[in-house]
């Protein structure tokens, strides 16, 4: 089979995986709305109308290829809650959500490859003792611990109390500025002790290979080897935990700090559909979220062929 | 024979290493005080004043209902451990079993489907996930370490595939076929002790996925349903902090902070002596 | 003949991981001569590669711990350079080839761009002189096609074809002297005989003494002018090639001899 169609179908399989496990989670076993919309005291043929209308008298086959049929059409509905189009929903809070996460994402991202890779050059030295336990502390501290703390610090009268305890009212640089850089702050804060980790593994393993060795007899300095041949034999590893931890943390990661800081993005909305059964929102998130994994994995085999030579 | 990787190599424990026992003796020693009823009984009364200061009556302090934080802080090393032994003795149990299946089964439809379902927990945003199987099962009070070793399953799995699939081009595993002995006997006998020592690094891994994961469930009201947990102290300090009270918060995070220092020190220094890299520039 | 392109005197490597362990190389000395070659042999772990190794400075001070009277090139003492200096020497000065073609180049660099960015280093060559001497550089160890080589990533190439781009490299500054473990331990017999060739033949040319390691006495009575004994980390005999093959002095050379009496004959 050729490699695309071989990818595809892999493609297909993974996301019939993901929607029937999230259908039977989220819709088949997930909370019931009846009362939820009409109320304690209604009749026995009002309860029948509601199941009707949200399909709940049909079988799980049923509704299963309803929810398919309705995810591939991008026929994803109206809120249950609010009653807004699930596509106003997604178009409201994803930019919210990638404003949000991604300076932090890639900053943490970027802090861990350099302090790796100073760890690696100064491997068995006291930098590198204290940039692993540096690491090693990171990792042991609870995200909410790093969240409380960053707030008390910066955001109240006991800290410094330069930004807002919580809330998103950007209009401009500066009010964005306001706004991120706690969150900000925070997730980098979790995720450099895991990045620089794993990242300094890739590097030593990568810095004890034979040619490492032919580049330090043809006089190349410590900085060369590092930059060039460490860093560039190790985009393969770094670029898949970079495309891969995407989809986790933006959904993830804004989870927590969403409902944390009471910030209207992609997280927020998606945990309050969880927790009041909002089930058109809960089958499109779950559904792009499949989507967005099997289009990062064919677009990432498509950067390691740009990277490295050796994968055809 | 079959362990004769195991018995080869030389436990060399770090002195961070050391540390990381000791912390997790300690707490250990400190849970099954409180299992046993010597300590951490009066968590729940809340007979004090509210947010008391520590001193000699409440070492601690009390928190926003007056209860006792200390007793709060050190019931919660038993509610940890109980997560903590519960979700990574049973998903690293999973995940051993499953992988050894597929890398054993290798390229058969028993190992994709291993792989299949693997990639498929794996798209799922985790806390998404185990908020919807919280919810799905709500009413259970195991419904969050479900949720967890449904999930956490999957890197031991994909470890131990790759592991059991070197093992078994190895000679003693080829001269145990050659003499014909039943596959079951050999992956239980030759090939599993050899991937114990993946399995306790994996094992201390998800012992501190485990409890952190319980900290944002607490939070997000998924998490401990009845009893306590620094999570869930936690949770209330985010309320205290902001009127500046600080003792519920130090004492669960402090308290949090060194069991998961204690844990992975100790799993860096499994892995440092398991794998030691020579490299050096 | 004043001066030997490299001397060595009193050249030690121990393990600092097991400080109780007897010395890989201990106490060792010896001339490398102005354009000759001289050949290092003995039985695979006896040290000729850690030897190499620590000439090269390639030893990292966390697990080893070297130690020499002098290590002299062109009767300039290196032993005590700092780090700037010394990696002025490597690559330019003094050149090294290694055992295992498969690995030793970098796999995400091309062939040209690696054998180029010595000359950059060393020459401070622009990057178009650098290609075309590159270039002439493949031409000279028997690349019919250097165009396409200078292009090709290691991958691409056999494990003969490796190792000539190699020592390509290795001879690019021209080298006083050029050490090569085990260059051809890991090719194919006719493939040997031709990188060995086109080795031989660019140190003759260049001027650069080659110190040959290898387990092969073939080897060393085809090419070698000299040859040295080592075991367990100590040179236990030194000669003429045509000596040693008449006269072994040492039982541990008598025992190498008649592994290979085949390729002696």
């Amino acid at each position: 089979m050729p490699w695309f169609l071989r990818k595809l179908s892999h493609g297909g399989l993974l996301i019939l995986g993901v929607t029937f496990i999230s259908f039977s989670l989220m819709v088949w076993f997930g909370p019931d709305q009846t009362y939820t919309l009409i109320g304690k005291n209604a009749t026995t043929e009002q309860i029948a109308e509601v199941r009707e209308q949200l399909g709940y008298n049909q079988s799980f086959v049923v509704r299963y290829g309803h929810y398919l049929a309705d995810l591939f059409t991008f026929n994803l509905g109206a809120s249950n809650s609010s009653g807004e189009s699930v596509n106003r929903i997604l178009q409201k809070t994803i930019p919210v959500t990638l404003a949000l996460m991604l300076p932090g994402f890639i900053l943490g991202n970027l802090l861990g490859i350099a302090l790796a890779l100073l760890a690696t050059g100064k491997k068995d030295q006291w930098t590198d003792r204290l940039i692993t336990g540096f690491s090693v502390t990171g990792m042991s501290i609870s995200f909410l611990v790093v969240i409380i703390f960053l707030q008390v610090l910066l955001c109240t009268p006991y800290g410094l109390n330069l930004f807002p305890v919580r809330g998103w009212q950007v209009s401009g640089l500066a009010s964005y500025l306001y706004y991120v850089t706690v969150p900000t702050l925070s997730l980098i804060f979790i995720t450099v002790g895991y990045n620089t980790r794993f990242f300094r593994a890739v590097f030593v393993e990568e810095a004890g290979k034979d040619h490492i060795r032919t580049a330090r007899a043809y006089g190349a300095s410590t900085m060369t080897i590092l930059w060039r041949h460490v860093l560039k034999n190790s985009l393969v590893p770094i670029i898949t935990r970079f495309m891969y931890t995407i989809p986790l943390v933006v959904i993830s990661g804004s989870l927590l700090i969403e409902s944390y800081f009471g910030i209207p993005g992609i997280g927020k909305a998606t945990f309050d559909a969880v927790t009041s059964g909002d089930q058109p929102v809960l089958k499109a998130v779950v559904g792009l979220t499949a989507v967005a994994f099997i289009v990062i994995q064919l677009f990432t085999d498509f950067i390691y062929k740009l990277v490295d030579p050796r994968i055809a | 024979m079959a362990t004769e990787i195991l018995a080869r190599r030389k436990m060399r424990i770090s002195r961070s290493g050391l540390t990381g026992l000791v912390i997790v003796i300690f707490f250990f020693l400190l849970a099954v005080a409180v299992w046993a009823g010597w300590a951490g009984q009066n968590w729940s009364a809340a007979d004090g004043e509210r947010w008391a200061s520590p001193g000699s009556t409440w070492w601690f302090g009390t928190n926003q209902l007056g209860q006792d934080i200390f007793e709060r802080a050190v019931y919660s090393v038993r509610t940890a451990f109980e997560i903590g032994i519960v979700v990574s003795l049973l998903s690293t149990a999973l995940g051993a079993a499953l992988g050894a299946v597929a890398g054993w089964r290798s390229n058969t439809l028993a190992d994709g489907t291993v792989l299949w379902l693997a990639g498929v927990l794996d798209s799922i945003p985790f806390y998404l996930f185990v908020a919807a199987v919280a919810f799905a099962l709500q009413g259970l009070p195991w419904a969050m370490h479900v949720a967890m070793i449904a999930t956490f399953w999957t890197a031991t799995a994909r470890l131990a595939r790759a592991e059991v699939m070197k093992i078994k081009s190895r000679e003693f595993v080829l001269s145990a076929r050659a003499i014909g002995l039943p596959s079951w006997l050999i992956l239980m006998r030759h090939v599993l002790p050899n991937t114990l020592h993946i399995l306790l690094i994996q094992a201390s891994i998800s012992f501190v996925a485990a409890i952190k994961t319980e900290v944002i469930l607490s939070f997000l009201g998924l998490g401990v349903q009845d009893g306590v947990s620094w999570g869930l102290m936690l949770a209330e300090s985010t309320q205290e902090v902001l009127a500046g009270h600080f003792n519920n918060f130090l004492a669960a995070s402090i308290m949090l902070f060194l069991l998961l220092l204690g844990f992975n020190l100790l799993s860096d220094a499994l892995q440092d002596s398991f794998d030691p890299k020579q490299a050096a520039l | 003949m004043n001066q030997p392109a490299l001397r060595i005197s009193k050249l030690t490597v121990k393990s600092t991981l097991e400080p109780g362990a007897p010395a890989i190389v201990s106490e060792i000395g010896f001339d490398l001569r102005k354009g000759e070659i001289l050949a290092l042999v003995g039985e695979s772990g006896c040290g000729k590669t850690k030897t190499a190794e620590a000439i090269m400075g390639l030893l990292p001070a966390s697990h080893w711990q070297v130690t020499a009277g002098a290590i002299e090139l062109n009767g300039t003492d290196c032993s005590d350079l700092p780090p700037a200096s010394l990696r002025k020497l490597r690559g330019n000065e003094i050149s090294m080839i290694f055992q295992e073609p498969l690995t030793a180049l970098d796999p995400v660099f091309s062939c040209g761009h690696q054998v180029s960015s010595v000359l950059r280093r060393h020459l401070g060559s622009a990057r178009n002189e650098a290609r075309d001497r590159t270039i002439k550089m493949l031409q000279q160890v028997g690349f019919a096609d250097p165009e396409r080589i200078f292009r090709s990533y290691p991958h691409q190439l056999s494990g003969g074809m490796r190792q000539r781009v190699m020592i390509a490299m290795a001879m690019s500054c021209r080298p006083a002297v050029l050490i090569a473990d085990e260059p051809t331990t890991a090719l194919d017999v006719t493939t040997q005989a031709q990188v060995l060739d086109q080795l031989t033949k660019l140190g003759r040319e260049y001027g650069t003494a080659i110190l040959l390691i290898t387990h092969d006495l073939g080897v060393v009575a085809q090419y070698a002018d000299r040859v040295m004994v080592m075991l367990d980390g100590v040179i236990v005999e030194t000669a003429e090639v045509e000596n040693l093959f008449k006269q072994p002095q040492h039982p541990c050379t008598r025992q190498l001899l008649s592994y290979t009496t085949g390729a002696v004959a």
